[in-house]
C-alpha cells in the first residue's frame, strides 16, 4: 500500500504544527519520521490514521482519497507510545478486539478468532501470556501485545507513535532488532515516529527528518548522515562541530583568519558544520585552525579532546584515533577532511 | 446532619496517621494531648450525635418507633423520598456521564465554561437553587401562566422536588469521574476506533468498564445527598403532608410539633442510610485503586 500526504497543513491555536508537509510512502516500507519534540511528526502520524484531521491538504492510500473515511476504516494498525492497551481485558480478549468488532458479516468465528489471537501472540512470542491482563505484563511485553492487536486487522498500513519512547534502553535495543525482523517478515507498509536518532537510523529503510511543522530532509539513513540537506540535519543528526564563519568573495573566514577552504557555494555570514571525526589532527602551520589540547579522555579505539581554538579560545570536541596521543597543552592544528557549509546564523 | 457523618472517615483516618507519625516521634505527652483532641472532637462532634439520634428514636420502644415509621404520613414522605432520588440520580447517571465525557476526552471552547456550570449547584445555597424553580414555574414565574393555562403543575408538587433535587446534586457524578477519565486519558478509546469499533461499541466496551467503580462511587454519593436534601426541596415544596413532604421535610416538621420521637425515627432512617453509604464508599475507594493500571514499569 502507497501512502501520499499532500500539502498537509495542522494549526493547534497560534501553533502549527504541520506546515505544507508532502510525502510519498512507497509499498512495503518502513519509514522513520524523526525530530524533535513540537516538530510535528506525531500530528502528521494521527492524521494518517484518522485519528486526527488536517485543516488543509489530501492523504491517499493507493491513490484513493483517506480522509473521506474514518480511523475505523481506514484499517490502519496503530500502536501507541504507552501501550494503550484495554486494561479490564486479558491479553487474548486485547488481541481478539479487532476481530470481535468486524461487521456480522464479514465476522470471523469464535474458532476462527482464537486460531488468529494464537497466531498473532505466537508471532510475538508470547503465547504464554494470553490469560494475563496487562498490569501483570512487563513494558516490552505490552508493547509486543499492542503490536500483535495491531496487525490482528491485518492492516494496510502499521503506524508506531514512539513505540518504544517508554521502554527502558536495554528492552529498546532488542525490540528494534525485532520490528526490523518482524517487517521483513511481514512487509507489511509502515511509519514510525522517534526523536531517537539512533533508532531511526537502525531501524527504517528511509528517515523523514522534520523540523517545526517542516521536513527538512527525506533521504536513506547513509544519507541523511553523510549529506545532510540543511543545517538543521546536520546539527540534529549525529555529533558536530559548528563554528560561525563569513564568506565573502569565495574564501572562509573564521574571526579574521582565514580558513582555505571551499565555501561550497554559502556567501555572507554563515556556519561551518564538521563531524567530530572528521577533523585531521596536524602539526601547527598545516592546518586550517589552530589550537591548543585541554583535556583528553580515551573510549576504546578512539580518543576524545577538547581543542581551544587561537584567536577567541572557543572549545571544540573532537574525536581522533589513538595512534597519534595527544597530551594536553599540545599545539596543533585541525584540518577538517568532510564538512558543509550552510548560509545564514541562526 | 447527614452531611456530618458521611464526612467522618476522612477525619478518622487522617487522626489515626497523625497519631502513628508521633509515636516515633513525640514526647507521649504530646501524643496523649492530640488524641486526646481528636478522639474528644469526634466523640462530641459524629459519635455522640449519631447514638443519640437512635436513642432518642428508640425512647419509647422498638414498637412505639415501628408505629412512627408505619404512621401513613412517614410512609408516603419514604415513598416520595425515594421515588425522588431514583429519578434524579438517574438522570444524573446519564448527564454526569455524558457532561464528563465532553470535558475529558475532547477540546473545545468554553469548557472551563462548562465545568465551572458544573460546579454551580455546589457554589449556590440549596434554597437560592429552590427560589430559582419558583422563579422559573411560580404562578408569578418566567414559566408560571403558561403551565396553568395548560393544567401542569410544577411548583409545590412531585416534578419540582425533583427537578431541585435533581439540580443540587448534579456535581457529584460529573466531578467523580472528570478527573478519572482526564487520568485515564483517551488513548484506549482511540485504540478500539482504530481497530474499527464503532462510537458506541467503544464507550460500552472501552469505557464504561474503565469508571465503572468512580461511576459508582458518583452515584452513590449523589444518591445520599438526593434522599436527604433539605434546603433546595422545602422552597419548592410547598409542605402538602402526604403529598409534598420529603423525609428530612417531615423529620423537621414532625420536631416543631414536638413529636420528638417520631422525628428522631425517620431521622434515624436517614442515618442508617448515611451509614451504610459509608461502608459501600469505603468498599468501592479500595476498588478504584485496585482498577487503575500503572501506567509504565
Amino acid at each position: 500500500m502507497t501512502i501520499e500526504v499532500r500539502n498537509i497543513v495542522k494549526q493547534y491555536g497560534a501553533f502549527k504544527a504541520l506546515d505544507n508537509v508532502d510525502l510519498r510512502v512507497a509499498d512495503g516500507e518502513l519509514l522513520a519520521l524523526l525530530g524533535p519534540s513540537g516538530s510535528g511528526k506525531t500530528s502528521l502520524l494521527r492524521i494518517i490514521a484518522g485519528l486526527d484531521w488536517p485543516d488543509a491538504g489530501e492523504v491517499s492510500f493507493d491513490g484513493e482519497n483517506a480522509l473521506a473515511r474514518g480511523a475505523g476504516e481506514r484499517h490502519v494498525g496503530f500502536v501507541f507510545q504507552h501501550y494503550a492497551l484495554f486494561r479490564h481485558m486479558s491479553v487474548f480478549e486485547n488481541v481478539a478486539f479487532g476481530l470481535r468488532v468486524q461487521p456480522r458479516a464479514v465476522r470471523k468465528s469464535e474458532a476462527q478468532i482464537r486460531a488468529r489471537v494464537k497466531e498473532l501472540l505466537d508471532l510475538v512470542q508470547l503465547d504464554w501470556l494470553a490469560n494475563r491482563y496487562p498490569s501483570q505484563l512487563s513494558g516490552g511485553q505490552r508493547q509486543r501485545i499492542a503490536l500483535a492487536r495491531a496487525l490482528a486487522i491485518e492492516p494496510r498500513i502499521l503506524l508506531l507513535d514512539e513505540p518504544f519512547g517508554a521502554l527502558d534502553a536495554k528492552v529498546r535495543k532488542e525490540l528494534r532488532q525485532w520490528l526490523r525482523t518482524l517487517h521483513e517478515e511481514i512487509h507489511v507498509t509502515s511509519i514510525f515516529v522517534t526523536h531517537d536518532q539512533e533508532e531511526a537510523l537502525e531501524v527504517a529503510n528511509r528517515v523523514v527528518v522534520m523540523d517545526k511543522g517542516k521536513i527538512e530532509q527525506i533521504g536513506t539513513p547513509g544519507d541523511v548522515y553523510d549529506n545532510p540537506a540543511t543545517a538543521f540535519v546536520h546539527s540534529f543528526i549525529g555529533e558536530s562541530i559548528v563554528l560561525p564563519v563569513d564568506v565573502s568573495g569565495g574564501q572562509v573566514k573564521l574571526g579574521h583568519r582565514p580558513l582555505n577552504i571551499d565555501a561550497g557555494g554559502a556567501v555572507g555570514p554563515s556556519k561551518l558544520f564538521v563531524r567530530r571525526h572528521d577533523m585531521q589532527i596536524g602539526p601547527v602551520g598545516e592546518g586550517a585552525l589552530e589550537g591548543t589540547v585541554r583535556r583528553v579522555r580515551t573510549f576504546g579505539p578512539i580518543q576524545r579532546a577538547d581543542i581551544a581554538l587561537s584567536g577567541d579560545d572557543t572549545l571544540v570536541e573532537i574525536d581522533a584515533p589513538r595512534d597519534r596521543p595527544l597530551t594536553a597543552g599540545d599545539a596543533i592544528s585541525l584540518q577538517p577532511r568532510r564538512y558543509r557549509i550552510f548560509a545564514g546564523q541562526e | 446532619m447527614t452531611i456530618t457523618i458521611i464526612n467522618s472517615p476522612v477525619t478518622v483516618e487522617r487522626a489515626q496517621s497523625v497519631a502513628r507519625q508521633d509515636l516515633h516521634t513525640e514526647p507521649w505527652l504530646v501524643r496523649g494531648i492530640i488524641i486526646g483532641v481528636a478522639v474528644m472532637f469526634l466523640t462530641v462532634f459524629v459519635v455522640l450525635p449519631l447514638i443519640l439520634v437512635f436513642s432518642e428514636a428508640l425512647s419509647k420502644g422498638v414498637g412505639f418507633y415501628l408505629a412512627a415509621l408505619a404512621d401513613s404520613e412517614a410512609l408516603s414522605a419514604i415513598w416520595l423520598t425515594l421515588i425522588t432520588a431514583v429519578i434524579s440520580v438517574s438522570l444524573n447517571l446519564v448527564f454526569g456521564v455524558a457532561a464528563a465525557w465532553a470535558v475529558a476526552k475532547f477540546e473545545f471552547r468554553g469548557k472551563t465554561l462548562l465545568v465551572t456550570l458544573i460546579d454551580l449547584p455546589f457554589s449556590v445555597s440549596p434554597v437560592i437553587s429552590g427560589l430559582v424553580f419558583v422563579l422559573l414555574f411560580g404562578a408569578q414565574g418566567f414559566f408560571g401562566p403558561w403551565l396553568m393555562s395548560h393544567g401542569i403543575n410544577i411548583l409545590f408538587a412531585v416534578p419540582a422536588i425533583v427537578l431541585a433535587t435533581t439540580f443540587v446534586t448534579f456535581p457529584f457524578v460529573a466531578r467523580e469521574l472528570i478527573p478519572l477519565m482526564q487520568e485515564q486519558g483517551s488513548q484506549e478509546e482511540e485504540a478500539a476506533i482504530s481497530l474499527g469499533a464503532s462510537g458506541w461499541r467503544t464507550f460500552v466496551v472501552v469505557t464504561l468498564p474503565n469508571i465503572k467503580w468512580g461511576l459508582l462511587y458518583g452515584v452513590l454519593l449523589c444518591n445520599a445527598r438526593a434522599m436527604g436534601e433539605f434546603g433546595a426541596v422545602s422552597v419548592v415544596s410547598g409542605h402538602i403532608r402526604g403529598e409534598t413532604n420529603t423525609m428530612p421535610l417531615l423529620v423537621e416538621i414532625l420536631y416543631n410539633e414536638y413529636q420528638l420521637v417520631a422525628s428522631f425515627a425517620i431521622a434515624s432512617l436517614l442515618a442508617l442510610l448515611a451509614l451504610l453509604t459509608l461502608i459501600a464508599k469505603t468498599i468501592l475507594e479500595g476498588q478504584i485503586e485496585e482498577g487503575q493500571l500503572p501506567r509504565d514499569d
